[in-house]
C-alpha cells in the first residue's frame, strides 16, 4: 500500500529502532561511585534555586514531588532518612558520553535524544535476535557502566518509546521489551496506554481526541487515517501510522517539550571548520531558546553534541559533546548562546568532518513556579523583587517577607555543598579503593 | 566579553580520541599502501596501551598498603576495566560490606576467595561474602616522581 504520509529520512533504513532510557540517570550515576547510596532514598538537587530535580525510586516512594525545594527535606536529611546532593553534572555528562560511545561500538547507529536516552538503529535481524541483543545491551551497559537501563525496541519512534515504558514499568519484561506493531502484545499494550501518553498527544489534543471517542492507544492504531488527518493534523495521522509499525516521524517530531528540548540536524554537506559548525549550534540553539519560551519554561543546562559520519570509514572519526549548567535556570537566548560557545571551545578539535550538531536543553523548569520558589531563597540578581521585598518590609516592618532559609547564608553554602567528586573528570577527585576494611577510614581520619 | 558561566574541562580521554587525529589520517582505512606510510611520525600513546575499552575504563586511586605485596602502594593509580569478566588471578575491585576494596581473585585450598596481599586480613570465601565486583584493575601506574 502506498502511504503518501511517508516522509524518507535517514533513519528510516533501519528495519529495528531501540529507545535505550537510563532509570534514574543523575541518581545512578551517583550510586556507581557510592555504592551505599544503594537502595536508600537519594535526591539530586538543582545547584542555585535547590529543589530537587532527580529522585531515586526509594524517594518516589516517599511521595517527595520534583521541584520539591531543598529546605522543606531539611528535617528528613538531617534525620537520615534521606541523602540530598548537588548536581554533578560534569559526572552526568561523563557518563552520558560514555553510555553514547558504548552503544556506538555495539549498534549500527545511534542518535542521542536526551543526556540519558539514546536511540539506537538495529538492521538485519529478526524479531528474535532483536530482543537478545536488547538484552545483552542492558547486561553489558549494567556491569560496564554501573547504569541501569530499560530498552524498548519497535519498527517505530513512537512504538519504541511505548515499548521503553513498558519495559520501565511493568517487571516482566525484566528491563526489555519489543514490540512489533502487529502481534498480540502491541495490541494489549495499546489497549491499556490512554492516548495522552503517546509521543506528540498533548493533554489538550487527548481532550479533543476523547470527544471523537479515543481514549486509548488502541483506538488511535484503529482510526481511520483520512479522518485523523482531516480532523485533527498531518503529524497525528502519522502517529496513527507509526502506532502500525508504519516509520514516518523523525526523531525530531517527537518532543517532550516539559522535560527537554532538543534540535539537531545533519550539514548539508559534512565541514570541519569551526565558524560553520558555531553557526549550525547557534542556530539550534536560537531555534530551541524559541520553543523553551514558548512553554513559558526556563532551562537548567544546555547540551550540545557533534558527530562526524560513522559511515566514512576512511575518515577520522570523533562524536563528542559537552554539557554546560547555567548559573541560574534560564530562557535568554544570549545565555544559551553563551553556554554553546564554551561548550564548542571544550570539545571543537580541527581535522575532523563533522556531519551532525545538536543543542538540548535539560533540567526544565516552568517559569512561574520558578518566580514562586525565588520567593523562598534570595536572588540577588532579580532586583526588581529584591526592590519588591525591601519595599514591604520597609513599609510593614522588617520580617513581613521573609526568605523561607532560616539563615540567610544556607541556600548559598547549598549550592553545591553536597556536590560529590567529579570521579571521572578530575585527578585529585578519583573514587577511593582501600587495601583492605578501614583503609580509606583510616586515610580520611589522618589527613 | 566576560562570562559568568563556569568553565568546565573537556571530556578525559577516556571518552575520546586523541585530540588531534594524524595529518594524513586513514582510521580504518585499506587502500593503496602509501610507501611514506612506514615513514610517518608516529606517537606512541599511553591511552591505547593501558585502556582496551575506552568507555568502560575508570581510574581509582588505592588507599592503604596491604597490598604492597602485588605491587600496588598507597596513591596508586588503577586502571580499572569494568568491562572484563573477573577471572582467577585477576585483581579486582570489590564492594564489600558498602566499603570498595581491592582484592586478588584466587583459589584458596582450592576455592575462589578474595585474597589480600597481608597476613593480617585473611582470605574471604566469595560464596559468603555479600560481594559486588566493581571492576577488573587492568594496570597500576606508580608515580615515582611527582
Ligand atoms: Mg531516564
Amino acid at each position: 500500500m502506498y502511504v503518501p504520509l511517508f516522509t524518507s529520512t535517514y533513519d528510516d533504513a533501519y528495519a529495528m529502532i531501540g529507545l535505550v532510557d537510563a532509570n534514574n540517570f543523575y541518581v545512578s550515576c551517583e550510586r556507581i561511585f557510592q555504592p551505599h547510596l544503594e537502595s536508600k532514598a537519594v535526591g539530586v538537587m538543582s545547584n542555585n534555586d535547590g529543589c530537587v530535580i532527580a529522585r531515586s525510586a526509594e524517594m518516589k516512594a516517599l511521595d517527595i514531588p520534583m521541584g520539591t525545594p531543598a529546605f522543606k527535606l531539611e528535617t528528613l536529611r538531617q534525620r537520615g532518612e534521606i541523602h540530598l546532593l548537588s548536581s554533578n553534572y560534569e559526572l552526568y555528562g561523563d557518563m552520558s558520553g560514555r553510555l553514547a560511545q558504548l552503544l556506538r561500538d555495539a549498534c549500527p547507529d545511534i542518535a542521542p535524544y536526551s543526556i540519558d536516552e539514546m536511540f539506537i538503529y538495529l538492521d538485519g535481524l529478526s524479531d528474535r535476535q532483536c530482543q537478545t541483543l536488547g538484552e545483552s545491551l542492558r547486561r553489558r551497559i549494567h556491569r560496564g557502566l554501573g547504569l541501569p537501563v530499560c530498552i524498548g525496541l519497535a519498527t517505530t519512534h513512537t512504538l519504541a518509546k511505548l515499548a521503553n515504558h513498558a519495559a520501565k514499568k511493568q517487571p516482566q519484561y525484566q528491563g526489555v521489551c519489543l514490540l512489533n506493531g502487529q502481534d498480540a502484545l502491541t495490541a494489549s499494550l495499546l489497549a491499556q496506554t490512554p492516548v495522552s501518553e503517546v509521543w506528540g498527544v498533548g493533554k489538550r489534543l487527548a481532550e479533543r481526541l476523547a470527544i471523537g471517542g479515543i481514549h486509548t492507544a488502541w483506538d488511535l492504531h484503529e482510526s481511520d487515517i483520512k479522518q485523523l488527518r482531516k480532523r485533527f493534523s498531518v503529524v497525528l495521522a502519522r502517529t496513527a501510522l507509526e502506532l502500525r509499525g508504519t516509520p514516518c516521524l523523525h526523531m525530531n517530531a517527537l518532543d517532550q517539550p516539559r522535560q527537554r528540548i532538543m534540535t539537531s540536524r545533519s550539514f548539508g554537506q559534512s565541514t570541519g571548520v569551526k565558524a560553520e559548525v558555531h553557526d549550525a549550534l547557534r542556530r539550534h540553539a536560537q531555534r530551541s531558546a524559541e520553543k523553551l519560551r514558548q512553554q513559558h519554561s526556563l532551562t537548567r543546562a544546555v547540551m550540545l553534541f557533534l558527530n562526524t559520519n560513522r559511515h566514512r570509514r576512511d575518515q577520522p572519526q570523533y562524536f563528542p559533546q559537552a554539557l554546560i549548567p547555567l548559573p541560574s535556570p534560564s530562557d535568554d537566548t544570549r545565555v544559551i548562546l553563551d553556554a554553546v560557545r564554551q561548550g564548542l571551545e571544550q570539545i571543537y578539535r580541527p581535522r575532523y568532518r563533522f556531519m551532525k550538531a545538536g543543542v538540548m536543553l535539560l533540567d526544565l523548569v516552568d517559569a512561574e513556579q520558578h518566580q514562586l520558589s525565588l520567593l523562598n531563597a534570595p536572588a540577588h540578581h532579580h532586583p526588581l523583587l529584591m526592590a519588591t521585598v525591601d519595599d514591604i518590609n520597609q513599609r510593614m516592618g522588617q520580617g513581613t517577607i521573609r526568605f523561607g532559609m532560616t539563615d540567610n547564608d544556607a541556600p548559598w553554602q547549598l549550592r553545591c555543598a553536597h556536590r560529590s567528586n567529579r570521579y571521572t573528570t578530575r585527578w585529585d577527585e578519583l573514587m577511593k579503593a582501600g587495601t583492605h576494611p578501614g583503609a580509606i577510614a583510616a586515610c580520611t581520619s589522618r589527613t | 566579553m566576560t562570562s559568568q558561566l563556569p568553565v568546565a574541562p573537556a571530556l578525559p580521554l577516556t571518552s575520546q580520541p586523541l585530540p588531534f587525529p594524524p595529518l594524513h589520517g586513514r582510521a580504518g582505512f585499506s587502500g593503496f599502501p602509501s610507501p611514506a606510510q612506514d615513514y610517518e611520525p608516529r606517537t606512541l600513546d599511553l591511552n591505547v596501551r593501558l585502556i582496551k575499552n575506552p568507555s568502560q575504563t575508570f581510574y581509582l586511586s588505592a588507599t592503604g598498603d596491604s597490598m604492597e605485596g602485588w605491587g600496588i602502594f598507597d596513591g596508586d593509580l588503577l586502571v580499572v576495566d569494568r568491562s572484563i569478566s573477573p577471572r582467577l588471578g585477576h585483581i579486582l575491585v570489590a564492594m564489600l560490606d558498602e566499603e570498595v576494596l581491592i582484592k586478588r581473585y584466587a583459589l584458596h585450598h582450592g576455592i575462589p576467595h578474595l585474597c589480600s596481599a597481608h597476613p593480617g586480613y585473611p582470605p574471604l570465601p566469595l560464596e559468603d561474602a555479600d560481594c559486588q565486583v566493581w571492576g577488573v584493575v587492568r594496570a597500576v601506574i606508580h608515580e615515582y616522581l611527582r
